[in-house]
C-alpha cells in the first residue's frame, strides 16, 4: 500500500472518530495480528426515518485498493441484497463508486456512506444491478415494498 | 596507454577517480538495466551490485542484450553479472538473484553502503519501496522508466528533491462492474468481460476476480429465495460442471450471448438512452458457418465477422476442453487453465468471445492482433528508448557524484510528442504534503520480543513531547491509536513492529494555530542484547537520535462535498481543496527549443544549451 493511500485512510479514520453522521457506524477491521487493517472497514448504513428502510442498520463492507484515493473503494451489502442497484455478489453500482464515472479523491467515508444510504430509498433505475428487485420496482411497488420491509427486519436495530 | 585515460581526460580527472572509488546499486537487470550495467561497466564505476527476482525469458532477448538464448530461465542478475564483466575486467560486480524487498538481505545500513542507487525497474510498488529506502538511507537514487518511444530520468537526492512519491502517478484503469458485465460500450470493456469474467469463470476458478465480483459463490448462505439469482447461479454452476461435455459449446454460448442478453434486454429502461444488444441463438449461428475453415485462427490482421468469430468459439473451447481431458487427474479436481496472451489456445477463445460480444453490442470488433495487445496489457518496449534513458541516468549520476545537485535535471524522452526530443526542468524541492519524503526520520533499537506497546508509546511521549492522540502504524496496520488500545500489553514483535520495517508515527492533534506535528518514521532495529524484563523497559528503548519534529497546517479533508440525489441523476456537486491528480503528471510541456550547441568547456566536456536553461552533460 503507498503511503498516499495509509495518510489518507488515517484521516479518514480520524475525521469520522470526530464527527460523524447519526446511526452511522464504521471501524477498519482487525487482521490476524490484532492490528487494525485500514483499507477494510465495517460499515453500518441506517435506513432512513419515514422510508420502508427505517429501523434497521445494513452491514455494508468498504475496501480501499491500494491505489485509494485515485481509485475509488468498493463497497459490498451481503450478498442477495434486495435492491435494484446492488449486484447479486451485495456490490454497490453508484456512479461516485466509478472510477471515469462520478468517483473523485475529494469523496470522503461520510460522502459515501450517505450517498450509499441515499441511495437506498432512491433507486435509479437507469443502472439496474440485479433483475429481482429492478423488475419488482418498476412492475409492483407494493410487492417490492414488502419486500424492502421484510429485509429491514432481517437487519433490525435492536 | 590504459583504458581510463581517455575517459579521464574528457570527464577530468577528479571526477574520473570518484567513479573509480564509488560502489553503486542498480535495482533491476531488464530492458534499461542491461543498458545500464554497460554503461556502468564501461564508465569504471569500481563496485557494482545487481539485484533482480527475475529470469530470462525469449521475450527478452530482443532488447536485453546481455543475454542470449542460451540464459533463458537463468537469473537475470547473475547472467547481466557475466556477461558486463567481460567489458571491463576492473569493475567488482556483485549479483543477487533476489527480491529488492527482502530485508532480511538488504537492510538499512546495506542501503547505505552505496555511493548512489539506480533503478531500472517495471513497477510502481518496487519503485516505491527503493525511493522510500533510499530516502531513510540518504542515498541519492537516479531513478528512470520508459513506455514506448518515451522515457524519463529523476534524480532523487534526499530532502533536497522531489521524491517518487511527491507527485501523484498514474495508474491502470480499472472498469466498473456495471459496465463490464451490462453495458460494455467499448471494445476494451469486452475482452475484459471475455478474459477477466468469462474464461476466468470456466477454466480458470482459482483467478482472482473480485474486480468483476459477479461469481455466485458466496449465495449460498443467502437464505432468500430470489428467484433469478438461482437461477444465475445453476446456470453457472452448470457450465463449469458440463465444461467437458460435448454440447458444452452450445450450453455457453446459449448462456452467456443468449439467456444473459435476453435477461438484460428485459431492464427497459436501461436501453432508453443506449442502443439495445441483440441476442443470438447457436442453432442459427451454426447453420450459416457451414465451409468456413477453422484456418480463420491463423489471420491474426483480419477483424473475423461473427460466422467466423463463431467457429473460432467453437474451435478454442475443443481445444481447451481436450487440455482439460488430457491433464485430468483423479487426485485433482480442481483443473484450470490461466489465461496467457501467448497461449494461442486461450487467447482465440478470448478474441472470439470479446468479438462476439462486441457484435451483440454493436461496437467496433477488432482483429486477433490488436485483441492480443489489449487482453495482454503489451506496453511496447523499444531498445533505442531504454539505451537513451541509460545513458541520461549516467551523465546525471555524474552530477550527483560532483555534488553539484544544482545541475542535476528532470530529464524527459517524449520525441513523438514535442518538436523538442529531450526536455530537462529543474529538480522541485519536495512535495510538504508528500507522506514520504516530508517526514521526521529516526532509527530505534530495541529487544522487540519484550518491549510491550504501552512500554514504546511512553517512550515516544516521553521523548518527543506527543500527545495522547498519538496514533501508529506499522507495515500498514493501525496498531495503536486514543480508540484503539487493545493491543497495549503485547510485544512490539507480535503487532508486526520488528527489526527492519518502518513504523509510522502520527500526532493528529492540532495545536491552537491549527497546527500538527508532521509524521515520524522509525526504522526498527531488533536488539536482544539490550534490555532484560528486569531492568527499566522504557530506557532500553533506544533512538539514534532523537530529531526535532517541525509543525505544519493540518491538512484537514473537506466535507464541503454536498451528494444530490436529484431523480436519476447523481452527481456530487461542491468544492473541495484537494485536486484529483493529473493523469500523466510526468509528461511536462515545455516550449522551448533545445538548440544542439555543442561546446567543449574546460573539462571537455559536452554541454547542450537550452536557452536560458542549460542541460551540462558534464
Amino acid at each position: 500500500m503507498s503511503a498516499l493511500c495509509l495518510n489518507r485512510l488515517q484521516e479518514e479514520r480520524k475525521q469520522w472518530r470526530k464527527t460523524h453522521p447519526f446511526g452511522f457506524f464504521a471501524k477498519p477491521k482487525k487482521d490476524a495480528n490484532g492490528g487494525l487493517n485500514l483499507q477494510e472497514w465495517s460499515v453500518g448504513i441506517p435506513g432512513k426515518e419515514g422510508t420502508p428502510w427505517e429501523g434497521a442498520v445494513f452491514p455494508l463492507s468498504i475496501s480501499f485498493p491500494d491505489d485509494y484515493p485515485s481509485k475509488p473503494p468498493k463497497c459490498k451489502f451481503d450478498a442477495g441484497f434486495f435492491h435494484p442497484n446492488i449486484y447479486p455478489s451485495g456490490t454497490v453500482c453508484l456512479s461516485i463508486l466509478n472510477e471515469g464515472e462520478g468517483w473523485r479523491p475529494a469523496i470522503t467515508l461520510k460522502t459515501i456512506v450517505q450517498g450509499i444510504q441515499a441511495l437506498l430509498n432512491d433507486p435509479n433505475p437507469n443502472s439496474p444491478a440485479q433483475s429481482d428487485a429492478y423488475n419488482m420496482f418498476r412492475r409492483d411497488k407494493i410487492q417490492y415494498e414488502k419486500m424492502v420491509r421484510e429485509q429491514a427486519k432481517k437487519y433490525a436495530s435492536s | 596507454m590504459s583504458r581510463e585515460s581517455p575517459y579521464s581526460r574528457s570527464l577530468g580527472k577528479s571526477l574520473a577517480d570518484t567513479i573509480k572509488n564509488s560502489k553503486v546499486l542498480m535495482v533491476g537487470a531488464g530492458g534499461i538495466g542491461c543498458e545500464l550495467l554497460k554503461n556502468l561497466a564501461l564508465t569504471g564505476f569500481g563496485e557494482i551490485h545487481i539485484v533482480d527476482l527475475d529470469t530470462v525469458d525469449l521475450s527478452n532477448l530482443n532488447r536485453q542484450f546481455l543475454f542470449n538464448r542460451s540464459h533463458i530461465k537463468k537469473s537475470k542478475a547473475l547472467v547481466a553479472k557475466e556477461t558486463a564483466s567481460k567489458f571491463n575486467p576492473h569493475v567488482k560486480m556483485v549479483a543477487y538473484h533476489s527480491n529488492i524487498k527482502d530485508t532480511t538481505l538488504f537492510d538499512i545500513d546495506w542501503f547505505k553502503s552505496f555511493k548512489i542507487v539506480f533503478n531500472a525497474l517495471d513497477n510502481l510498488d518496487a519503485r516505491r519501496y527503493v525511493n522510500k529506502m533510499c530516502m531513510a538511507a540518504e542515498v541519492p537514487l537516479i531513478e528512470s522508466g520508459t513506455t514506448g518511444y518515451n522515457g524519463q530520468v529523476q534524480v532523487i537526492c534526499g530532502t533536497k528533491t522531489e521524491c517518487y512519491d511527491c507527485k501523484p502517478k498514474a495508474t491502470p484503469k480499472v472498469y466498473p462492474v456495471c459496465t463490464i458485465r451490462s453495458t460494455p460500450s467499448q471494445i476494451v470493456h469486452c475482452v475484459v468481460w471475455a478474459k477477466s469474467f468469462l474464461f476466468a469463470q470456466l477454466f480458470d476458478q482459482t483467478e482472482e476476480t473480485s474486480q468483476f465480483d459477479e461469481s455466485m459463490d458466496n449465495v449460498e448462505n443467502n437464505e432468500e429465495d430470489l428467484k433469478t439469482l438461482k437461477q444465475e447461479e445453476n446456470e453457472l454452476k452448470s457450465l463449469r460442471d458440463s465444461i467437458l461435455d460435448s454440447n458444452a459449446a452450445q450450453l455457453i454460448f446459449n448462456k452467456v450471448f443468449k439467456t444473459d442478453i435476453d435477461r438484460l434486454l428485459s431492464m427497459d429502461t436501461m436501453w432508453k438512452t443506449r442502443t439495445k444488444p441483440t441476442a443470438l441463438d447457436y442453432n442459427i449461428l451454426q447453420e450459416s458457418t457451414k465451409g468456413i475453415s477453422r484456418n480463420i485462427i491463423n489471420n491474426d490482421q483480419k477483424k473475423w465477422s461473427l460466422q467466423e468469430c463463431f467457429v473460432v468459439f467453437k474451435d478454442s473451447l475443443h481445444r481447451l476442453q481436450t487440455r482439460l481431458k488430457f491433464d485430468l487427474n483423479p487426485a485433482d479436481s480442481l483443473q484450470t487453465i490461466s489465461f496467457d496472451k501467448d497461449d494461442d489456445d486461450t487467447l482465440d477463445f478470448v478474441v472470439a468471445a470479446s468479438n462476439i460480444r462486441s457484435i451483440i453490442f454493436s461496437i467496433e470488433t477488432k482483429s486477433k492482433f490488436d485483441t492480443k495487445q489489449i487482453a495482454g496489457n503489451i506496453i511496447p518496449a523499444i531498445a533505442t528508448t531504454n539505451a537513451i534513458v541509460a545513458g541520461i541516468c549516467v551523465l546525471e549520476s555524474f552530477k550527483v557524484l560532483k555534488n553539484d545537485i544544482e545541475k542535476a535535471r528532470f530529464v524527459f524522452l517524449t520525441p513523438k510528442h514535442h518538436d523538442k526530443v529531450l526536455t530537462a526542468t529543474k529538480l522541485q524541492p519536495p512535495n510538504p504534503d508528500c507522506p514520504v519524503s516530508s517526514v521526521a526520520r529516526s532509527t530505534i533499537s530495541m529487544n522487540t520480543q519484550i518491549i510491550q506497546l504501552r512500554d514504546l508509546l511512553q517512550s515516544l511521549k516521553t521523548n518527543f513531547n506527543y500527545t495522547d492522540e498519538i496514533c501508529l502504524i506499522s507495515d500498514g496496520k493501525l496498531v495503536y491509536d486514543i480508540d484503539f488500545d487493545d493491543n497495549l500489553d503485547r510485544p512490539v514483535k507480535d503487532l508486526g513492529i520488528a527489526d527492519g520495517t518502518f513504523l509510522t508515527v502520527i500526532d493528529e492533534a492540532e495545536d491552537g494555530d491549527g497546527k500538527s506535528f508532521i509524521n515520524l518514521e522509525l526504522y526498527i532495529k531488533h536488539n536482544p542484547a539490550i534490555g532484560s524484563p528486569d531492568s527499566g523497559l522504557i530506557s532500553s528503548i533506544k533512538f539514534s537520535h532523537i530529531p526535532i519534529i517541525p509543525k505544519r497546517n493540518s491538512d484537514n479533508l473537506n466535507d464541503d462535498v454536498i451528494i444530490a440525489v436529484n431523480g436519476d441523476e447523481r452527481n456530487i456537486v461542491g468544492s473541495s481543496k484537494r485536486k484529483a491528480p493529473e493523469s500523466t503528471p510526468e509528461l511536462v510541456e515545455s516550449s522551448k527549443k533545445l538548440k544542439l550547441s555543442e561546446k567543449e568547456d574546460k573539462d571537455g566536456a559536452i554541454i547542450l544549451d537550452d536557452d536560458d536553461e542549460i542541460i551540462s552533460f558534464d
